[in-house]
């Protein structure tokens, strides 16, 4: 197994002043988003009316009490974005590992499986079944349950008597699988977040993260699946096969090893496409509900104030473009890092 | 690592712009010449976010064309600029002793704008033409006491109103099937307005609007702008001043904020909190800015037929545990705090009357009377279950919910927010059973307290779908306080009653009262005349402008600049 981070590559990072910025940046964050809510004096949801307000009523701005002053309804502008930050990265970093396995795992097999001969899809079952869902959510429990059963033994039938008329032409996973991502891909992807968010009933910090997540893992399968292409036709993946190991071991102990660096790169960037979306989703108000702090509804809030309290605006604003540029240069660092050619 | 220096100093060069912009100064107020008297010629700019869907008066019924519809089309009957009924196209009206009949005197010579002479009979075509069953009105409802409006609007029986009456070829005769006090008040509204014979007898949504109003109608570009010139048929001598008056729709309250800095709009009344902020602090605007209060009303509304607003004791803790000051804090350029139903201006001025108010000690002990006592040193009681309150994507209300849910937390009563759109929110607060607890609201009809009681208090305004009573609130005493109150035509006796009806209303507490809402509007020094009316919001028709003779063009801000160029 390669050593992915070896004292070459550790050098050329430490190196690049860029990538040391990132870390720093990151660094800055999380050290923020984990200690900030203990310095909090203030609970970030209760207003202060007679502290946090001036006699005219509009929020006060940075003084000893409230570091970063107060917003429209009087709470702790410091808290907030303390809380704000820890939500934005748990968000972020938990919906990057989702989309970062769904698509390092499609991109592994799709890869892998490119070229092979594949299976026939069983189109008359799937479609079959289609229907007798659709019965069943459109309340026709009887008849939608009758059409499963009827899709299960067509598939029985296809199965043990391959009938051509039953099923349709050959398609392997790779086929199946860019297919799928093709059509996902053609989605916007913040409307189609937006659209996703907007169908729950109640928006949690689990809607949201999962919705990003299974969202956007497109991209990362189809880099993985480039780099897959180009590892699976190696002697030792050959040498692998020869000695009979199972397909996913060779998949997991050797292929993705060797595919690691660009899944590792693109997650790194993708924790700052996460935090915008999330902030984006908040600020549209499709994200997580009031009154716990997001950097994108704090920036909502700040907005018809802009004038008179710019630190409303200007204190997520920058919460979100120092963690976005973070996250960006540290992604860069370890592109340039990881890639030999630098040297 | 191109890209990404390229995107970092595109960030930092925005960040840069964004706090340039933000630090602008106020632009000076233009100057005006100082005539004493009014002058006549000159065009008025307004604009507004909004669009205006119709011009007709039989049906539009919402704020913003009832500004322009009040230039467009005059009634017999008008407001004052405090509410109080005065002739306008009629010289004189009566009413008869048992308050059945209203008499309605034209004044001599009087035209509509295509110059066709306006008579009795044209009234009473247009009143028809507006109650008639096929015209889309929502200001038909209001008309159900009179005489003979059922057969030919309900059951369509008949093809005139018995009712209206033509008496002369000037005089005009309404008959109510029972005494309305409130009638004279819905007669002055727009709903019924004479409109030109081109009009016809139906509504046509293909008319071009004609009234008799001190403006006529020059252009129409839906969804842009409108035009009105000065009508030289008007019935006041040298009136109006303005030469025309020009609306822009659909123009954003920033864009609105440079044009109106830069003169290209005289009057801005749709401002962002932070400019209302500036210019109430900026000396030079603070003379020319100023309220206007509409009467409205603003609260909780409490679903009386869903646990736990059931029971009234945790209905009278909900409106005592409500801190009104606090709650105006969270907007005061536009709240002012209301602890009853009736507004001042309405005669809900009464410092005796027993409001609701905060009282935190009786808003616990109400909650311990409904069985749900809280403590709040531990947190642990109170209502066992979260209670959903939507909310829609509006400044006021996300701001107000949090601050609700705060102050009702305090007495165990532990609120989620849901965010929803707005016809979300209206299907959901009006069906029965949906919702326990959400912010409402209810601007003026007509100035009239009948208008605060019977369509959100009456029970025969609940229904299953689209209830205007949204707390379900039922009470047979008040329902026939308010049948009572309707009929009474001695304002003393009625004033009573409505207090009394108060009382009940605020004892059983299907509404937490909060506030009501003013809106600020700042105008240019040349602008004279404006007048701030509780019924009519924006009332230009008597305004003049005092301009120079040639005003220097205002060299735009940088955030202007900007927005000329994405213009």
């Amino acid at each position: 197994m390669i050593e992915l981070f070896d004292r070459r590559a550790r050098r050329r990072f430490w190196k690049n002043r860029g990538a040391r910025v990132g870390v720093f940046l990151v660094a800055l964050l999380v050290v923020f988003a984990l200690v900030g809510p203990f310095f909090a004096r203030h609970d970030p949801n209760v207003s202060d009316f007679v502290n946090g307000a001036t006699s005219l009523g509009e929020p006060i701005g940075p003084n000893g009490t409230y570091w970063l002053g107060t917003d429209r309804i009087f709470r702790d502008v410091f808290v907030r974005l303390a809380y704000g930050a820890r939500l934005s990265l748990i968000i972020a970093i938990s919906a990057t590992v989702i989309s970062t396995v769904i698509g390092a795992a499609v991109g592994l097999v799709s890869g892998f499986y490119e070229g092979t001969q594949g299976a026939r899809i069983p189109y008359a079952s799937i479609a079959l079944g289609v229907v007798g869902l659709g019965a069943i959510f459109t309340s026709h429990g009887r008849l939608g349950g009758g059409l499963l059963i009827a899709a299960l033994v067509v598939l029985a039938i296809a199965w043990v008597l391959p009938l051509k008329w039953l099923d349709g032409p050959r398609m392997d996973a790779d086929t199946a699988l860019m297919r799928l991502v093709d059509i996902g891909l053609s989605f916007p992807f913040l409307l189609l977040v937006m659209a996703l968010a907007a169908a729950f009933d109640r928006t949690t910090v689990a809607t949201i993260l999962w919705t990003l997540g299974l969202t956007s893992w497109l991209g990362t399968a189809r880099v993985v699946r480039a780099k897959t292409l180009s590892v699976r036709n190696l002697d030792y993946i050959g040498a692998a096969r020869a000695l009979g190991q199972p397909v996913p071991r060779i998949l997991v102990s050797h292929v993705l090893p060797n595919v690691s660096g660009p899944i590792i790169v693109l997650s790194t960037s993708q924790v700052a496409s996460m935090i915008v979306a999330e902030s984006v989703l908040s600020y549209l108000g499709v994200g997580i509900a009031p009154p716990t702090p997001t950097w994108g509804h704090m920036l909502y809030e700040g907005q018809d104030v802009y004038l008179s309290a710019p630190w409303l605006l200007a204190a997520p604003a920058f919460g979100i473009l120092l963690s976005v540029l973070g996250f960006n240069l540290l992604g860069e660092g370890l592109r340039d890092a990881l890639d030999p050619k630098e040297d | 690592m191109r890209s990404i220096r390229r995107k970092t100093e595109l960030l930092l060069l925005s960040s840069a712009l964004l706090l340039f912009g933000c630090s602008e100064a106020t632009a000076p107020p233009l100057p005006a010449s100082g005539n004493a008297s009014a002058s006549r010629g000159g065009e008025l700019h307004l604009a507004s976010f909004a669009d205006i869907k119709s011009l007709d008066p039989a049906v539009a019924a919402d704020t913003l064309t009832g500004e322009i519809i009040e230039l467009l089309f005059a009634g017999l009957v008008d407001f004052d600029d405090q509410g109080h009924v005065v002739p306008d196209l009629a010289e004189r009206f009566e009413r008869s002793d048992d308050g059945l009949v209203y008499r309605f005197f034209l004044r001599e010579g009087l035209k509509f704008h295509d110059g066709s002479p306006i008579t009795a009979k044209e009234c009473a075509r247009s009143i028809e033409r507006a109650l008639h069953p096929d015209t889309p009105s929502s200001f038909a409802q209001f008309y159900d006491h009179l005489d003979g409006f059922e057969e030919f609007n309900v059951k369509k029986t008949e093809d005139h109103i018995r009712g209206v009456v033509v008496e002369g070829e000037r005089v005009l005769a309404i008959h109510l099937r029972e005494a309305d006090a409130a009638f004279l008040s819905i007669f002055a509204m727009q709903g019924v307005r004479p409109v030109c014979p081109s009009a016809g007898d139906k509504y046509d949504d293909t008319w071009q609007p004609c009234g008799a109003g001190p403006f006529k109608l020059d252009s129409w570009d839906r969804g842009r702008s409108a035009r009105v010139v000065r009508f030289d048929g008007w019935r006041e001598p040298g009136k109006p001043y303005l030469d025309a008056i020009t609306y822009t729709y659909g123009m954003g309250l920033v864009t609105q904020r440079f044009k109106f800095e830069q003169g290209d709009l005289d009057i801005d009344r749709e401002l962002l909190l932070a400019d209302t902020f500036r210019y109430q602090s900026d000396t030079r605007w603070k003379p020319l800015g100023a309220y206007d209060i509409i009467p409205s009303i603003g609260g909780e509304e409490m679903n009386v037929e869903m646990p736990p607003f059931d029971n009234v004791e945790v209905r009278r803790a909900v409106a005592a545990a409500i801190d009104r000051e606090q709650f105006r804090l969270v907007k005061t350029s536009a709240l002012v705090t209301l602890e009853r139903v009736l507004v001042p201006e309405l005669g809900g001025d009464d410092p005796t009357f027993k409001k609701q108010k905060y009282d935190y000690a009786a808003a616990l002990e109400h909650m311990k009377r409904a069985g749900f006592p809280y403590d709040p040193k531990t947190g642990a009681g109170g209502w066992p279950k979260p209670i959903v309150y939507p909310i829609y994507k509006q400044g006021l209300y996300e701001s107000s919910a949090q601050v609700i849910q705060q102050q009702l937390a305090k007495i165990g009563l532990r609120l989620e927010l849901k965010v929803v759109s707005y016809p979300t929110y209206l299907a959901m607060t009006k069906r029965r059973a949906t919702v326990a607890l959400s912010p409402a609201g209810w601007s003026q009809d007509f100035p009239d307290p009948s208008d605060f009681f019977d369509p959100i208090f009456a029970s025969n305004q609940i229904n299953d779908e689209d209830s205007n009573n949204g707390a379900f609130y039922s009470n047979p005493k008040l329902d026939d306080l308010l049948v009572r109150a309707r009929r009474e035509l001695d304002p003393a006796v009625r004033k009573k009653m409505y207090d009394e009806a108060d009382t009940i209303v605020c004892d059983e507490a299907p509404w937490a009262m909060e506030y009501q809402y003013k809106y600020y509007g700042v105008h240019q020094p040349y602008v004279k005349g404006l007048r701030w009316s509780t019924v009519w919001p924006n009332f230009v028709r008597d305004v003049w402008l005092d301009k120079p003779r040639k005003v220097a063009s205002r060299r735009p801000s940088v955030l202007g600049w900007m927005l000329g160029l994405l213009k």
